[in-house]
């Protein structure tokens, strides 16, 4: 009897590899980190409990409130301007099949490069310097349009997230016409012959039926735009004025000199749970929207 | 009548084309300035922000090439990024075979797992990584980076082949087990030498996010002997007062190599990204 059941589960032994490693850096940590948070542990030396104290911290001073913000509205921002951007190449390309293949690897170039170096090479296009964008505004007489865009903190965050948008526009457009692939061809061509027009066929057959592709899209972008780092590290340091200061910065500066490993975890945990309980609601929202129009 | 109308039709597609690939090149536009400003004297960008260079300038490149260390650290990208990708692969292709075969609770459990894996930002473990690392003396590796990365990328390549094992016949798997073959028999000698063409892509796909990761080398590396190509690029170019004549040569050196992966397989890049991310 024992051994029928072993032989049901022998299979399994397959993911022992995978487990050892998940559960050595990926399982173990967040235990470690949940732990940590509850301690004033800078590294060396002994850890105090120190209760709730690291989460009272963050819920009650604003600087940590406003980087909450900060990362809700950064994402917000993303995904909405590049989902609609995506849908937007994606529906035009869809029509155009001759130059389809080579757009849609065109626009997926910018994703081959490093946040890095994304955001050096924005930094200095946004800059008051010499800066390209500025100088493009001078050169076509719209001196009045130039702006400190980085530096002034009611543009900065917007810049930030064009320069994200511009970096994945690609990846949206791909997985967009991925779902374009999949809706059949007859269909479009029935409502043809009853006479719709181009804008008919996209809000009310394409669209419904890119459903799912709007899921993969929505999910995936949050995923990858609650956790940025590296453009405002890179470009602002989460300046003008905390603007930019987004959450995953705030826990690679409390370790970063001032060691306060504690509070870090705690941060860590509470970017967990907005990722997970976000990641979650929106699943179930979009998938709950996918059983409604089909 | 209906000539009339196709050829009308076919002039609105040929606008309509001029239209999509003249916004296309305008989002490159972005990547032109950047080799451009590489070329150009820190002169001829005061003087003349947004023209050709007027001379193919190679200085910034000298510069850049002499200082930032660059050989030493493509060399040190390129053994980490292969070692994760075979590592990456061979654990991932493993654990994904029962997955994709069974659909009992502890299947179930382990999917979970690795999509709470998949959704969990690296900034969630930094710190515990950092503490686990420095106790067992994995700070400053080549190796701690590597495991690091592999925990990083593992849930995504389960995935990835659950998903293409899963399109897998299952009736190969039983022919071969009444030929009597175990099930690590069939693994290896029945699905493992169909996975090329998934582990191609998986590869690719792996070697962009760790190539261009910044976090983890930045966290964990502190020896400049072992620093990756983005941690030399950022070292080089700092996060002050901005050099035009380091930041964009240092820009275009960091990023070649991936662009030139990308010219080579970028319909195998595109559609496994889109594949990958549709499962």
């Amino acid at each position: 009897m024992g051994n029928i059941t072993m032989g049901k589960y022998r299979i399994f032994l397959f993911t022992v590899p995978a487990l050892l490693v998940l559960g050595t850096f990926f399982l173990y940590p967040i235990g470690l980190s949940l732990r940590m948070s509850f301690t004033d542990f800078t590294g060396v030396g002994i850890a105090n409990d120190v209760g709730w104290k690291n989460y009272e911290r963050i819920f009650t001073r604003s600087r940590y409130l406003d980087a909450l913000g900060v990362t809700l509205l950064f994402t917000l921002i993303v995904v909405t301007v590049q989902t609609a951007i995506g849908l937007f190449f994606a529906a035009l390309l869809h029509r155009l099949p001759a130059v389809r293949n080579l757009c849609r690897a065109a626009l997926f170039l910018p994703a081959m490069m490093s946040f890095v170096i994304v955001g050096y090479v924005w930094q200095f296009i946004y800059s008051p310097f010499d800066g390209g964008l500025n100088s493009l505004f001078a050169a076509i007489g719209l001196t009045s349009w130039q702006h400190n865009w980085i530096g002034d903190p009611d543009t900065a965050l917007y810049a930030l997230a064009f320069a994200h948008v511009w970096m994945f526009i690609g990846y949206s457009t791909a997985i967009f016409l991925a779902g374009y692939a999949a809706i059949p061809q007859e269909l479009d061509e029935a409502a043809r012959l009853e006479g719709t027009s181009g804008w008919q066929r996209f809000r009310h057959i394409e669209v419904p039926l890119l459903a799912s592709s709007f899921t993969i899209n929505i999910v995936l972008s949050t995923i990858g735009t609650l956790k940025t780092f590296e453009l405002p590290f890179i470009m602002t340091r989460g300046g003008p004025d905390g603007a930019t200061r987004t959450l995953s910065l705030h826990i690679i500066d409390s370790l970063f000199g001032k060691y306060r490993f504690g509070f870090a975890s705690a941060l860590s945990i509470i970017m967990l749970i907005l990722v997970v309980a976000v990641t979650l609601l929106q699943n179930r929202v979009l998938r709950a929207r996918e059983e409604r129009v089909r | 009548m209906s000539a009339g109308l196709s050829r009308r039709a076919r002039s609105t597609n040929a606008l309509l084309s001029l239209l999509a690939l003249l916004l296309v090149a305008l989002i490159l536009l972005p990547v032109a300035y950047m080799v451009m400003m590489s070329f150009k004297t820190g002169n001829q960008i005061v003087q003349d922000p947004l023209g050709l260079p007027t001379s193919l300038y190679l200085g910034n490149y000298a510069n850049a090439l002499s200082k930032m260390g660059y050989v030493r650290s493509v060399l040190n990208s390129v053994g980490i990024t292969l070692s994760v990708a075979v590592l990456v692969s061979f654990i991932g292709a493993l654990a994904a075979y029962p997955l994709a075969r069974r659909t009992n609770r502890l299947a179930r459990a382990l999917v979970m797992l690795m999509a709470l894996g998949l959704a969990t930002p690296n900034f969630v473990t930094i710190t515990p990584i950092y503490v686990i690392f420095r106790d067992i003396g994995l700070l400053d590796t080549y190796l701690g980076l590597i495991l690091a990365f592999t925990a990083l990328n593992l849930p995504l390549a389960v995935f990835f082949y659950t998903g293409f094992i899963g399109n897998i016949p299952t009736e190969l798997d039983e022919a071969a087990k009444l030929d009597n073959c175990s099930d690590f028999q069939v693994f290896f000698h029945v699905i493992r030498p169909l996975l090329g063409p998934a582990t191609a892509t998986l590869s690719l796909f792996v070697m962009l996010m760790v190539w261009n990761d910044f976090t983890y080398p930045l966290l964990l590396l502190t020896d400049e002997d072992k620093f990756t190509v983005m941690i030399s690029v950022y070292r080089f170019v700092g996060n002050h007062n901005l050099s035009p004549e380091d930041l964009f040569p240092a820009a275009v050196l960091g990023s070649l190599p991936l662009l030139l992966l990308f010219l080579v397989f970028q319909r195998r890049i595109v559609s496994g990204v889109t594949a990958g991310a549709v499962k």
